[in-house]
């Protein structure tokens, strides 16, 4: 009775141990197969794409050793949403970098799911906005520091690698294929300037022309002293809205930054100036009519007196303690201190 | 004029003297107006960098020059050390020393720091002579001296010229205009004499900025304009060759320099038109003795030879690395905001920012609608001179765009142009004047037609506008200087509520403090700005200075400020760490101190591999905030800086109705306020707590330890 017990016992440890190996078998060919899989997709894409199914299989259900970072999108365009051209462009570079990189492993892949193609997954994990960049650890679940802050990192690829090796100590180095395209519009440029030249050959004149040179030269200089080239760099807004009271703004009230518009006002009241003051000048040295020149020269000092002061006012609502005040009784009292 | 006609002048005596008189007094206001904050403070250096340049002259004047030329300090960036000689541009520092012992030989006892603290006001007086005879070399001399008046007072170059600001841009000007000058000269007059002399001063302006690489490739620009307007000559021949050759080796005697002359691109603009000169005169020459058919062949083949040479010297060096045409350098240039997005730490300072409209009429004010009306001017009446005057006003202008910095290249030729437009609209209107004086009494006169009616009106009218022009002019550069670039920022001042002014003197006394009492070895920990500060002045070893050159060593002190105690107490002991220094702005409402520069020290301190453990995230709170009150994040409130800022602070009152230690410059109730330091000690803290001093306990706290190697520790507990 109790070697039946015992040899019953044996037997079924026995049909445990062989199955519990079996399990374990089935786990590792299935991982091995898992890992098999990803790498054979990414070398055919660097970004692998997944649908519902996939994802849950090779992401979500347990036997891994392998980190995955995933791109929830919504690239259709449909959805219209332009910064998620952005971020997988991005990705794209990310993804390129480490899988042409010399210490590519299968420690980390790179996938993405689009909503049109798997919107189960995104109500799975309670995702209501796209891009959104997770971390899939090898165990356990993503954890709140898993998902990449889009708002304060912004979606540079450096700033992914630096997440990603946060996350998973792989180091990662961001490798940006070089950009042709300025090469190429430079070129566009010299080759259109050559051919035009080529075409007027015969007619070089037009590059001796004194007041031609000049007038591109006044340009360059109103361009510049209106501050284009802050706007060129910096990327202000036309004018400013106020949501509540609806009123909009056309200069800035601070004096280390500007609206579009005002640079154009200022664009108009320098050009003004200086227009007035060149009649003033020539006006004095020319030799035509005289009640001609008189007229000019009038119309010259007009033009400087009331833009000057105009563009006095727009510094003064800029600069606030500016103690010189654009009218009369200020520059009455300039003149009386300027005596005394 | 009565006492003149009693001293029976003759009109040219007359003129001269008038010249020299306004000249002159141009040259003692220039001097003046920049005494703001002498006047204001003390005779005291400004700032950082002038203090790096002022240790190095006191070196200078007590060492000589071949020691200077051979010093490897190692009281900066310890343990590294930095060579000084082979890394600076060493002709501020020549000059000022080349002073001092003519003075001294002359038995005048300066001081060498009030040489330094008046030197750039007394070259911007030079300057201001200078700037007469350019303007004279491009119309008159009324014009000259109506330049001169303006760029003796123009606040864009006072910026950065004030009495105390010892920095290079303070002689450059000069040296540039000195160059500009010669240059015109020798363009002039084609005389080696002049030519030489132009080297000398490249020279010079090589020795003292590195903006001189503007001057390399606007002289050679000018000649290409000189070629393309047919206007080539021997002349610019003699100049431009004498110019390059001469120039070129010696501003390769400069150690920072180098080979750089020929290798960098920067300067194959002015190699590449060195050789076209040759090939033009070249060609002129053999044009003469050839008939015509031939020297058409001989161009022709002489083109196709260089366009294939060109074109393969260029493959060669792009494919061997030696030169890159499509990199980033080389778009920054040609398109600006490259550097904005791709390279971030270019746009985080702000010396490298682009200049709103608002700051040209700052820097300038009436200037920048008088500049486009000289450009009129020397545009209607082209010659040599004045192309090249254009061109410098033009490409400047540019790059004053780009950087605000850059306002001071700008300021010199703003005011010569803007001269020559004021002196050209004054001159013709007031002679107007004259004539119709002239008319009335004599009513007899050549031109009768020219007049009309109310002529005279009108002329005084424009006379009297423009005089009103200057006069605001003159009040507002003041009004700028004055407010504006005469604060020297190592003494701060305030208002206090009753209108007087309140001294802040804080830095200096802890720099001092440094000075007096502690070892002379001691090695002083602090974040990069005040190293300059604490080496010059507390005259002590530092970890890192305000010239970066080593990005892991700053990263290094990063962390150990950005680390909790423990941590920090290891980074301090790897480095050697004496003592800490803070700057805490809590007490008084200073607002650029470290806290608010700390998330760069995080940012550094995490970009390098050491740094791994800190992560910037971790210094917000949940919602991305930067907060010292109770909701700041825990890291924050336990790393080094803020413990070291805010030791004992909870105790204090600093506003009315406020609980203690409530920071004025962040607005906020600090968040932890009872907590000991266990690796430090607060050794000073200066009267309005600007600056804080922590020593570093050269072993733990633990009392079983005193014994074991904590020596000077040891006595600081017996003698408490």
């Amino acid at each position: 009775m109790p070697l039946w017990k015992l040899s019953f016992a044996f037997v079924a440890f026995v049909c445990y141990l062989a199955a519990s190996c079996e399990a374990q078998k089935t786990k590792d060919m299935l991982l091995s197969e898992k890992v098999q899989q990803l790498v054979d997709w990414t070398s055919r894409r660097s970004v692998i794409r997944l649908n519902g199914d996939k994802f849950r299989r090779y992401i979500k259900s347990p036997p891994r050793n392998y980190s995955v970072v995933v791109m929830f999108t919504a690239l259709e365009p449909q959805r219209q949403c332009v910064v998620c051209r952005h971020a997988s462009e991005e990705m794209q570079i990310l993804a390129n970098s480490w899988r042409y990189s010399g210490s590519f492993s299968s420690r980390l892949f790179f996938a993405m799911v689009d909503f049109d193609e798997g919107p189960d997954v995104f109500q799975q994990l309670n995702m209501n906005s796209a891009p959104t960049f997770m971390h899939f650890p090898p165990k356990g679940k993503p954890r709140r520091a898993d998902t990449f802050d889009l708002q304060r990192n912004g979606i540079m690829a450096e700033q992914l690698a630096k997440w990603i090796t946060d996350r998973t100590e792989v180091v990662l180095r961001v490798f940006r294929p070089p950009n042709y395209s300025g090469a190429v519009a430079l070129m566009l440029l010299m080759t259109l300037v050559g051919g035009l030249l080529f075409l007027r050959r015969n007619n070089l004149d037009f590059l001796y022309n004194k007041t031609g040179w000049g007038i591109a030269l006044l340009c360059i200089v109103f361009a510049m002293t209106s501050g284009q080239m802050w706007n060129h760099i910096r990327g202000p807004p036309y004018a400013h809205k106020n949501p509540q009271t609806g009123q909009v703004a056309y200069i800035h009230g601070s004096s280390q930054a500007q609206f579009v518009a005002e640079t154009h006002i200022v664009i108009l009241l320098n050009a003004a100036i200086t227009l007035g003051m060149i009649l003033l000048h020539d006006a004095a040295s020319g030799m035509g009519d005289a009640s001609k020149r008189k007229i000019l020269c009038l119309v010259g000092l007009g033009l400087v007196v009331f833009f000057f002061s105009f563009l006095l006012s727009i510094f003064r609502s800029k600069y606030s303690g500016y103690p010189y005040r654009p009218d009369l009784w200020s520059a009455w009292n300039i003149i009386v201190t300027f005596t005394q | 004029m009565a006492r003149l006609g009693m001293l029976r002048l003759s009109h040219e005596k007359q003129d001269t003297l008038l010249k020299l008189l306004i000249l002159s007094m141009a040259a003692v206001l220039s001097f003046s107006t920049r005494l703001f904050s002498v006047l204001r403070f003390e005779s005291v250096i400004h700032e950082f960098d002038p203090y790096f340049n002022y240790r190095t002259t006191r070196f200078l004047t007590e060492e000589g020059f071949y020691k200077f030329h051979n010093w490897f300090d190692d009281r900066a960036w310890y343990p590294l050390g930095r060579i000084i000689g082979g890394t600076i541009y060493p002709g501020l520092m020549v000059t000022s020393a080349l002073f001092y012992h003519i003075l001294h030989f002359l038995h005048v006892t300066i001081e060498i720091r009030n040489v330094c603290v008046f030197l750039a006001p007394l070259f911007s007086s030079f300057t201001t002579i200078l700037t007469y005879h350019l303007t004279k070399e491009l119309k008159d001399a009324g014009a000259g001296l109506v330049a001169a008046v303006m760029v003796a007072i123009v606040p864009g170059y006072i910026s950065r010229s004030v009495a105390g600001s010892y920095d290079n841009e303070g002689i450059a000007i000069f040296c540039m205009l000195l160059t500009y000058y010669t240059w015109i000269q020798a363009v002039r007059t084609g005389s080696l004499y002049w030519s030489a002399f132009c080297s000398l001063a490249y020279f010079y302006m090589v020795s003292s900025w590195g903006g001189y690489v503007f001057l390399i490739n606007l002289i050679p620009l000018h000649v290409l304009a000189l070629m393309a307007t047919g206007r080539f000559s021997h002349r610019v021949y003699v100049a431009y060759s004498t110019l390059y050759c001469l120039g070129t080796v010696l501003s390769m005697q400069v150690a920072f320099v180098g080979f750089q002359p020929v290798q960098s691109s920067e300067h194959m603009a002015a190699l590449g038109v060195f050789a076209l000169c040759q090939a033009f005169a070249a060609y002129s020459w053999l044009r003469s003795s050839l008939t015509p058919a031939l020297a058409e062949l001989l161009l022709r083949s002489f083109m196709w030879l260089l366009l294939i040479a060109g074109s393969i010297a260029v493959a060669i060096l792009a494919l061997s690395g030696k030169i890159s045409p499509w990199t980033g350098r080389f778009y920054s240039l040609l398109d600006p905001s490259y550097a904005k997005n791709n390279i971030p730490i270019i746009a985080s300072v702000s010396e490298h920012q682009p200049t709103t409209w608002s700051s040209y009429y700052f820097d300038l004010q009436f200037l920048v609608f008088m500049f486009p009306v000289g450009l009129h001017y020397c545009f209607s009446n082209l010659s040599d001179s004045r192309i090249f005057i254009i061109l410098y006003g033009v490409t400047s202008m540019y790059f004053s765009a780009v950087m605000v910095r850059l306002m001071l290249v700008l300021a010199p030729v703003m005011c010569v142009l803007s001269g020559v437009g004021v002196s050209h609209v004054l001159t013709s209107y007031m002679s107007n004047l004259e004539l119709g004086r002239a008319l009335s009494r004599t009513r007899s006169r050549r031109h009768p037609d020219h007049s009309y009616p109310g002529k005279q009106e009108v002329s005084s009218a424009v006379v009297l506008f423009l005089s009103f022009f200057l006069m605001t002019y003159t009040f507002h550069s003041t009004w700028v200087t004055s407010e504006a670039y005469s604060s020297p920022s190592i003494v701060l001042s305030a208002r206090s509520p009753d209108g007087s002014r309140i001294i802040f003197d804080d830095f200096r006394e802890a720099y001092y403090w440094l000075r007096h009492n502690t070892p002379q070895d001691a090695k002083v920990m602090s974040w990069w700005d005040y190293g300059y500060q604490i080496t010059a002045m507390a005259n002590r070893t530092i970890l890192v200075d305000n010239n970066t050159w080593n990005n892991t060593h700053i990263s290094r002190v990063g962390q150990a400020m950005s680390s909790p105690e423990e941590k920090a107490y290891e980074i301090m002991r790897e480095l050697d760490v004496g003592y800490v220094l803070v700057i805490f702005g809590g007490l008084t409402g200073y607002s650029s101190d470290d806290i608010n520069k700390f998330l760069w020290m995080v940012r550094i301190g995490g970009s390098t591999e050491t740094g791994s453990h800190i992560h910037e995230n971790d210094y917000y709170t949940p919602t991305g905030e930067f907060r010292v009150d109770r909701d700041g994040s825990p890291t924050l409130l336990n790393c080094l800086m803020y413990k070291m800022c805010y030791y004992r602070f909870g105790q204090v009152y600093t506003e009315a109705k406020r609980p203690p230690g409530y920071d004025r410059v962040r607005n906020a109730e600090i968040g932890n306020k009872d907590f000991e330091l266990d690796v430090l000690d607060e050794a000073y803290t200066t009267e309005h707590w600007l600056v804080r001093i922590y020593k570093v306990w050269r072993c733990k706290m633990m009392p079983i330890m005193y014994t074991l190697g904590c020596g000077d520790y040891v006595i600081d507990l017996m003698v408490v």
